[in-house]
């Protein structure tokens, strides 16, 4: 008889809700646009833009040199950059990105080359900036590969062996699974997403089935029905629960179908940029255990919000009850992506916060066992605690009845 | 839509059929008491007092005073099976408190309140399960749904049997001539189609008490019309008992025998309303717009004893008369007779009159409270 109380109103309000616009988009049209949005779309973005920068031809300024016709003839010759007549004021012109960089080349450079005398030759940059940095690597690379064959030289006149400056080679060697190495990059920022759209997928029908159904004046004859109002509460709760978790699995789904597709599609657009841009691969595992960390935080959302948008007598009023926990959701989420922030038994403890932090290493490819049990378990406390004050608020009748 | 208002009903209530439709008054838990039964029943409820401006608005945020509001104080009242009550009084008289604790969805501050053998607060779910409820100014339906979606709802809801539900929508048909618009949305039915659709929603468990607030509220005359001739015929037909609040003193004229009148949460009378009318509703009065304004010196012809004529502004003008002594149709033949009028409407003593001469003195041994 209760299941069946709770079904009927859930039902009642799933039917309702599907025909409700607002509730529409928030939880289906939103998480699937955003999230290829924002991998293909930042994603792709970002791999033209490095690409672009990459196929630039940079305008380098070559400073001095006058004496040394040969390594200036070497300049000129190499195909990917171009080189403009010198100016005194080099600097102003990388700042306004008029060339990309310049190299000061010291003076009798061929003579001291050949002669062994040390010289510093400087290269020009503006540090930050993509497409001055492609520049100055070119011809730090070119002048590399002229110190490079001077020492090969030289050691060869004097008939001795590489090895005499090259005792031995180092290389680091990655150990942290690939996953891992995406996912500090854009593996906070997916956890953050899946937290807010669970937030906004169950805002409209939260505020339209408390603050919404007084507006229309449904709310009476509501709650004249033989429906106790626990089951109620309950079947509303679990309607605005399920536009939670729809939106969580529709984001979460889109997003790895995203990744999966963009870094395809952005391989083949821009070769090696697309890795630099998209350094992420979502395995079914970490899908399975971010949807099972973000379950009971569903659940929290869904009581809180369906007990805030209960006080309000419009829909206009719960509105703005709700934006400010809209930025009280936001920011623990952000804070977990912050450098440096990393769980420990107090975090563990706090809200969000800590789902969004196990959420990220989970997404990186590292399972803390025992905070996913501990996190799991106290967000399952808060949610249970809110749940239980929308129940109660709901029996209240200035709170059904304010006016 | 206007036609399907026009079309009203298409069976006299004398051919009603004899359905499902018997009153399932909870008769082992009433034994000989009436079938509702209020005994100083008050409702309270806390309101602060804002204050005014902007800085009072501020000064609200931090300090706020509160009065308590007492919406129904200390009311008495029984009603008997079959009855059809008439619930009257002006906006914010404590009409709608009163129908909702009868409802059970507020609970009385004080005093005590039986209704079918249950107290409504406390077993508020079985409770309803005997009572109907419309609220004029709401609806039960779906806004966006078809109305049958609802009714089938309110069937689950209820656990109606389906071959009772069948039945009933049939003869919901038959009588409110709803059939036309069930696959309708809610949000496009006239105010009157509505209402006939939420009366058929409150009788589709078959309740033996109906509680209506406001039901012919913001109604055209015809569409008024219609929702009283159902109401008389389920009244009379199937011993339904009613308890209407309004305030259209037509509505209680057609519809009820007896009559309680409340002001400021006290009931202020409680009977017949045959002796009301005798004493009370024997005012009538005529507003009427003058073509010009020569016409407002020929207005002194009309001028005699009970005849009482007061300016509303430049051109209009409201003769205030007592029915018992002056027919309302020779009245307006002689107004026809002496100026030119461009307009003329008829109209009762608005509530707050009759409640300021109840107040004055000029009733009754009857007033309760």
């Amino acid at each position: 008889m209760t299941l069946r109380n709770i079904g009927i109103v859930y039902r009642k309000e799933l039917v309702d809700s599907l025909r409700d616009r607002r509730t529409l988009i928030s939880m289906i049209v939103v998480p699937l646009l955003l999230m290829p949005l924002l991998t293909i779309g930042l994603g792709g973005v970002s791999a033209i833009l490095i690409g672009q920068a990459m196929e630039e031809v940079p305008k380098v300024m070559v400073l001095g040199g006058e004496d040394s016709p040969k390594v200036l003839a070497e300049l000129e010759a190499l195909p990917d950059v171009s080189i403009v007549p010198a100016k005194p004021d080099y600097a102003e012109e990388i700042s306004s990105k008029q060339i990309r960089a310049a190299v000061e080349i010291p003076e009798g450079f061929d003579a001291k080359l050949a002669s062994g005398e040390p010289m510093l030759l400087k290269i020009y940059m503006y540090e930050g900036d993509l497409k001055s940095g492609f520049g100055a690597d070119r011809l730090q690379k070119f002048f590399r590969d002229v110190r490079d064959r001077a020492i090969r030289e030289r050691l060869e006149s004097r008939h001795l062996p590489d090895s005499l400056i090259r005792p031995f080679d180092i290389k680091q060697q990655n150990v942290a699974p690939a996953e891992k190495v995406g996912g500090a990059i854009l593996g906070g920022l997916v956890p953050y997403f899946v937290i807010l759209l669970c937030l906004t997928g169950a805002m409209y029908p939260a505020m339209d089935l408390t603050a919404g159904e007084k507006e229309r004046g449904t709310m009476e004859t509501l709650l004249c029905s033989p429906v106790s109002r626990t089951h109620l509460v309950l079947g509303k709760f679990l309607m605005v629960l399920t536009a939670s978790i729809a939106t969580a699995v529709l984001s979460i789904s889109s997003m790895a179908f995203s990744f999966g597709v963009g870094k395809r599609m952005l391989l083949g657009m821009a070769r090696g940029a697309a890795d630099a841009a998209l350094q992420i691969s979502i395995t079914a595992k970490s899908v399975f255990f971010v949807f099972v960390m973000v379950l009971p935080i569903a659940v929290l959302f869904s009581a809180a919000l369906l007990a805030i948008a209960l006080f309000a007598k419009s829909f206009k009023e719960a509105q703005s009850y709700i934006s400010p926990l809209m930025i009280i959701v936001v920011l623990p989420a952000v804070a977990a992506l912050l450098p440096g922030v990393e769980l420990n038994a107090a975090l563990a403890l706090v809200p969000v916060l800590n789902t969004s932090l196990i959420s990220k290493e989970i997404v990186a490819g590292t399972y803390h066992w025992k905070y996913v049990a501990l996190i799991f378990a106290s967000s399952c406390v808060y949610a249970a605690a809110a749940l239980a004050i929308a129940v109660r608020l709901f029996q209240r009748e200035d709170m059904l009845f304010r006016t | 839509m206007k036609h399907r208002e026009a079309k009203g009903f298409s069976l006299p209530p004398a051919s009603l059929p004899p359905l499902s439709f018997s009153p399932c008054y909870n008769l082992s838990a009433m034994a000989n008491s009436p079938l509702i039964s209020l005994r100083d029943l008050s409702k309270h409820f806390r309101t602060f007092r804002r204050r005014e401006g902007i800085w009072g608005g501020v000064v609200n945020l931090f300090h706020r005073e509160y009065q308590t509001l007492k919406a129904v104080d200390r009311i008495t009242f029984d009603i008997e099976p079959g009855e059809m009550v008439g619930y009257i009084g002006p906006n914010g008289a404590g009409k709608s408190t009163t129908i909702k604790m009868l409802t059970g969805i507020l609970v009385p501050s004080s005093g005590e309140i039986r209704s079918n053998g249950f107290v409504p607060w406390k077993q508020r779910t079985e409770y309803v399960r005997t009572i109907g409820v419309v609220f004029g100014q709401r609806t039960q339906l779906w806004w966006d749904i078809a109305v049958v979606e609802s009714f089938k709802l309110l069937r689950r809801i209820y656990d109606v049997p389906p071959r009772d539900f069948a039945e009933r929508m049939d003869t919901f048909n038959q009588i409110l001539g709803i059939g036309d618009y069930l696959h309708t949305p809610v949000r496009k039915l006239s105010l009157g189609e509505r209402m006939r659709c939420d009366l058929a929603a409150a009788l589709l468990h078959n309740p033996p008490i109906l509680f209506l607030d406001e039901p012919t509220i913001g109604l055209d005359v015809v569409a008024k019309d219609h929702i009283r001739q159902f109401l008389r015929a389920i009244n009379e037909k199937y011993r339904t008992t009613v308890l209407l609040t309004t305030h259209d003193l037509d509505d209680i004229e057609e519809l009820c025998r007896r009559i309680m009148i409340i002001d400021h949460g006290r009931l202020l009378y409680d009977g017949p309303l045959g002796l009301l009318k005798q004493k009370l509703l024997r005012i009538k009065q005529i507003k009427f717009v003058l073509r010009d304004k020569e016409q407002v010196a020929k207005l002194a012809a009309l001028s005699r004893d009970g005849l009482e004529i007061e300016p509303v502004d430049e051109m209009t003008f409201r003769i205030r008369f007592d029915r018992s002594h002056i027919v309302t149709a020779d009245l307006i033949r002689q107004i026809l007779s002496s100026v030119e009028v461009r307009d003329l409407l008829i109209e009762d003593e608005p509530i707050e009159e009759i409640i300021k001469r109840i107040y004055a003195g000029l009733a009754f041994d009857q007033v309760t409270a």
